[in-house]
């Protein structure tokens, strides 16, 4: 499981042009790593296509930071 | 030769314009002397609680027998509610402002009634497209009141790279050199709120109009970007003194909060000093209020004579 961990903090990293140490588990995107609504919904699209998953509005609604991004993956892998 | 384009077909309608759903502005009289004249009227149910949106929608199926719409604002404390009123009263065509509408996108389609979505992003569009929405709006941060970054010119064409159902643009088209030139971009229809709103249907105040009427190039500003939720309105009182807040730092939600009521103070009051008029970039194109009908025609004649005299380029 620490692979998926890895793996979203990669693309956290990359899609919101942040240092790969500033991103932690409790990492909120918006509030800590200073993203808007429209990169959330980047992210989340880069999220679906690294694990080849659809996520869900009503779902991706709920993913706010690392760690939910993680447990929701986990979940459905 | 008329100019006709696959969005007509799919909202049964004559001409390829849709009205921009204008909290306060779009009320029932202006959404059907739309649909009247060709396009689609929508009407904006802004922050508007579902009993006050309930007496537009009755107003429009009594003035019109033609397709119309409705405009939902995501970020309204009653989006729940006018959702459910837009279900019950079976309005034909839902557009979505300030957000993302996905997990509201079924119940409409379960009983027909069609979706497009605001989109200010490729990757909106794309999710949006997924869920089978009918079209979406692109739009550029030329339009008034609640705006994205990218402008009409670059977004169109992204968006239309990106998905492959009808992409109406919006922002920045006041006339039919406007139209014209985002059915080049790709488009198939245009939404047009500011021009509409200096027509003599629309019930805004007659300050609200002339502010327009008499705005130049550079006057339609965007202010609160501190807080998240940027707007365009023009430059006047409020705008300067939210300038002003925000180079001060002082807290976005303070910002958010001194902008809250002041569209309604605009555009029903008529305080135009220290109201917010939401208009776009186009408003310096405009100098006389008409009707929607005489708008309309202009248009088409004017994109028409544009795509021929274009055309006329290739010898």
């Amino acid at each position: 499981m620490d692979n998926i961990l890895d793996k979203v903090i990669d693309i956290v990293a990359e899609e919101l042009a942040v240092d790969r140490d500033e991103v932690t588990e409790d990492s909120s995107f918006i509030e800590d790593l200073g993203a808007d609504s429209l990169d959330v919904v980047e992210l989340v699209m880069a999220f679906e296509e690294e694990f080849d998953v659809e996520i869900p509005d009503e779902d991706a609604e709920n993913i706010r930071t690392v760690e939910d991004a993680v447990s929701y993956l986990e979940d459905i892998l | 030769m008329a100019l006709k384009t696959e969005l007509c077909d799919l909202l049964e309608i004559e001409k390829p314009i849709i009205q921009g759903g204008m909290a306060w502005v779009a009320t029932g009289e202006l959404a059907a002397a739309v649909s009247n004249a060709g396009g689609l009227g929508v009407i904006g149910a802004g922050s508007a609680p579902a009993d006050v949106i309930e007496k537009e929608i009755d107003k429009v199926r009594k003035l019109t027998d033609k397709p119309f719409g409705l405009n939902i604002m995501l970020l309204s404390p009653f989006a729940e509610d006018i959702i459910d009123l837009a279900i019950a009263k079976e309005v034909p065509v839902i557009t979505t402002g300030a957000g993302n509408p996905g997990k509201y996108v079924k119940r409409f389609q379960e009983i027909g009634s069609k979706v497009i979505p605001v989109v200010p992003s490729v990757a909106l569009a794309k999710r949006m497209a997924r869920l089978d929405v009918d079209a979406v709006i692109a739009e550029g941060t030329e339009a008034g009141g609640h705006v994205g970054e990218l402008t009409t010119m670059a977004l169109v064409p992204q968006v239309v790279d990106a998905v492959d159902i009808p992409v109406i643009a919006a922002g920045g088209v006041g006339d039919g050199r406007g139209l014209a030139a985002i059915l080049a971009l790709g488009a198939s229809g245009v939404q047009i709120g500011t021009r509409f709103v200096c027509s003599e249907e629309c019930t805004a105040s007659l300050n609200f109009k002339k502010a327009i009427v008499g705005a130049r190039d550079r006057d339609a500003v965007v202010t609160g970007r501190s807080t998240g939720h940027p707007v365009r309105n023009l430059k006047n009182k409020l705008t300067k003194e939210m300038d002003k807040l925000e180079s001060q730092g002082v807290d976005p939600k303070k910002i958010e909060e001194i902008g809250s009521g002041k569209l309604r103070d605009a555009v029903i009051d008529g305080n135009v000093k220290e109201g917010s008029v939401m208009a776009g970039q186009i408003s310096g194109m405009i100098s006389e209020i008409k009707s929607v009908k005489e708008i309309i025609e202009e248009i088409l004649l004017k994109a028409e004579e544009t795509i021929k005299s274009n055309y006329n380029l290739l010898n």
